[in-house]
């Protein structure tokens, strides 16, 4: 079995005397994709923002890529992009200056035409010129969904991907991940609710008390899901 | 150097978008002219000596309220967060920002220095270049240390109070030195009679851009 | 911590106070010039000893908190910079005690007390991130960040300084700072005085140390509870 992507041990959160995540195990495979569904406050930006190596856990430790992320170096950052609610761009900078921007940083080779056949395949080429503050949501939304894969990461972790799409909206983040799984990249989501993606198979999972667990389909509202869970299920 | 470039001409592309960071700097510096034009007793053969402190107060205050905008500006939209997370090396960032925000300030600085002489009368003398260079090595001490603790601004608690608090008394020496070099400058003396002083300049700025190039891995990180 | 420690450090810290008033005050001769407000001199100098070793202590202690990450060395920098600040106080106190019989003024900005001002700036500017922003890893970082950059200002503000005050002879008089002593009576007072403070330095240091060594368990403990609750699935 191939290494996994994504091996956490132990892993807890805790901001000041709020716990958030704790002896949290979650493992990903390469080439699988993975949603991690809780509402507001249950730590599923905190698990991404620890496996994106931007923050540090308070307990246990995550290995992305078999590397700690305490100890990221630029050789691994350069094989995770990342997506959130904030679109990472620069509003006065155009779309062709924003990716150009970031392809140097990830060091990507002729950033220029890298940059060029992004905006291209993402419907952008006629506004490439035009500084992202003029862009629509849905552009921005395409532009940032370039951003995040212009370095051709092998991972790729979203932050409630869907939250405040159309219907459009949703349809190209759809896209995405499918053709980024298609070309061997692994994928963590985060969402309200589960989605699903035509022809994938993701391995869904919730936050329960600040650990990961696999999803329990429940009709019932959240404090109820809780309480069903430690009530004895019927045989 | 290539992420270095790229993130330079990304920030000086963007003010000249309309950044409003040499605005702003070059604003609070008038302001702080105009203020002590009245606040001041002019005393006659005082000009140069007069000017140079004028010139460096409003330097020092535009300064602790504008020179951080570079840093507090990434947080539209998470470029921080972006930055961050990019392999590009905490160091060559830090280096990219103090160019950036320097570059404003000595925009602001040559802003200031008209508006000074024109306030304070000063000549405009052959000794100008003096006076640039401890205004480019004042502003680069300056840039270095904000850009340093501009952290602070964004991540605690009463950050835009203790920024200023902390910059001024460190700032101290490359202040006095900065004043003395004007002063001489505006009086028409040459380089060679304020060696010592530029000298401390030069090495002020020296030891915090190498602190700073060191040290803003620890403070630019998240929780 | 150590209560034998504790009580050594503190009776021969008395002892040597004691030592040290005595010979102050009754036994070291009345210098010629200033007359007997001279002997503010054995207890400014060393106010001011302890005041700068102090401060570097906070340096070493940040550079070891940012390399090992250990909470110990922020409780070492923390408390040494309290510590630094009240004999840095007693510097200018005493200071402008001396200041104002000889000179006739209760304020001078001769090279020496400049420079103390300045760095009680610095360090009170240290103690108000410290007191103003919450207790979390990360303002303990940039806490020893600033007290390395506060130590590697020092020696450019004597420099600095002494160099503008030789511009401005104005009030000044060359104090004698340790030199041109004549009675080897004084040097050893001096030495004897020096030594006092330093126990006390010591003393105060270990006492307030060791509080936040506390105040660093109880609030583990704190964190340890918050986490046992939160597994347990309480609020």
């Amino acid at each position: 079995m191939a290494a996994p992507v994504i091996e956490t041990h132990a892993l807890g959160k805790t901001f000041g005397l709020t716990p958030v995540l704790q002896d949290t195990e979650f493992r990903l495979s390469p080439g699988r994709g993975a949603i991690v569904i809780g509402g507001n406050g249950c730590g599923k930006s905190t698990l991404l923002s620890i496996f994106a190596g931007l923050v540090a856990p308070s307990q246990g430790y995550a290995l992305i890529f078999g590397e700690d992320t305490r100890r990221f170096g630029p050789r691994y950052r350069r094989r995770i992009g990342m997506m959130s609610h904030q679109s990472f761009l620069y509003p006065n900078l155009t779309a062709r200056e924003n990716l150009e921007l970031y392809a140097r940083l990830y060091e990507v080779s002729a950033p220029r035409e890298v940059a060029e056949s992004w905006l291209a395949r993402l419907g952008l080429a006629d506004s490439a010129d035009d500084r992202v503050r003029t862009f629509s949501r849905g552009m921005e939304q395409r532009l940032a969904a370039a951003r995040a894969m212009i370095h051709g990461p092998s991972l790729l972790l979203l932050d409630e991907p869907f939250t405040g799409l159309d219907f459009d909206g949703a349809a190209r983040v759809r896209t995405l991940i499918k053709s980024a799984l298609d070309e061997g990249c692994s994928i963590v989501a985060t969402a309200h609710t589960p989605f699903a993606v035509e022809g994938i198979e993701f391995e869904l999972y919730e936050i329960v008390r600040g650990q990961v667990v696999p999803y329990q389909e429940e009709d019932a509202p959240r404090r109820g899901r809780l309480r069903s869970l430690l009530r004895p299920r019927p045989s | 150097m290539n992420a270095f470039l790229a993130i330079l001409r990304k920030d000086l592309i963007l003010e000249l978008r309309g950044g409003r960071s040499t605005t702003a700097l070059v604003s609070l510096a008038l302001l702080v002219l105009v203020v002590l034009t009245f606040a001041l007793e002019r005393t006659a053969g005082g000009g140069p000596a007069t000017g140079a402190g004028a010139l460096w107060i409003a330097l020092v205050f535009a300064g602790m309220l504008g020179a951080t905008r570079v840093m507090v500006a990434e947080q539209e939209n998470g470029c921080l967060r972006a930055l961050l997370l990019s392999p590009v090396d905490r160091a060559i960032l830090y280096a990219a920002k103090l160019t950036a925000s320097a570059t404003f300030m000595i925009a602001a600085a040559v802003a200031a220095t008209i508006m000074a002489m024109l306030f304070f009368n000063l000549e405009f003398s052959d000794s100008l270049a003096t006076l640039g260079i401890a205004l480019i090595l004042g502003a680069l001490g300056f840039s270095a240390l904000a850009t340093l603790l501009a952290a602070i601004s964004i991540r605690a608690r009463g950050g835009e109070l203790l920024l200023p608090l902390l910059i001024v008394p460190i700032f101290v020496p490359a202040l006095i030195a900065g004043v003395k070099v004007s002063a001489a400058a505006l009086s028409g003396a040459p380089l060679a009679a304020a060696r010592e002083w530029v000298g401390i300049l030069v090495a002020f700025d020296v030891l915090f851009i190498a602190a700073g190039y060191l040290l803003f891995e620890h403070v630019v990180g998240e929780e | 911590m150590n209560r034998r420690l504790y009580g050594a450090l503190g009776l021969s810290a008395l002892t040597a106070m004691l030592v040290a008033l005595y010979m102050v005050f009754v036994w070291v001769p009345t210098e010629a010039d200033q007359g007997i407000v001279q002997r503010i001199f054995y207890f400014h100098v060393p106010c001011a000893w302890v005041a700068f070793a102090s401060f570097g202590l906070v340096a070493i202690a940040g550079i070891f908190y940012l390399w090992m990450g250990t909470q110990i060395w922020d409780d070492l920098g923390y408390a040494a910079v309290e510590i630094g600040m009240l004999f840095c106080t007693l510097v200018l106190i005493t200071g402008s005690l001396w200041a104002k019989p000889i000179w006739g003024t209760w304020w001078t900005w001769d090279s020496r007390l400049t420079t103390t001002f300045v760095l009680w700036l610095m360090y009170g500017g240290y103690l108000m991130l410290r007191t103003i922003a919450d207790d979390t890893e990360q303002i303990a970082r940039f806490a020893a960040v600033i007290g390395i950059v506060a130590a590697l200002d020092v020696p450019v503000v004597i420099v600095s300084v002494r160099l503008w005050r030789t511009i401005h002879p104005a009030v000044l008089v060359t104090r004698q700072g340790g030199h041109g002593l004549e009675d080897p009576r004084m040097v050893v007072t001096l030495l004897v005085s020096l030594a006092a403070f330093t126990l006390l330095f010591a003393w105060l240091l270990l006492l307030r140390f060791s509080e936040l060594r506390m105040r660093t368990r109880l609030a583990t403990l704190a964190r340890d509870i918050a986490l046992a609750r939160f597994r347990a699935g309480a609020a």
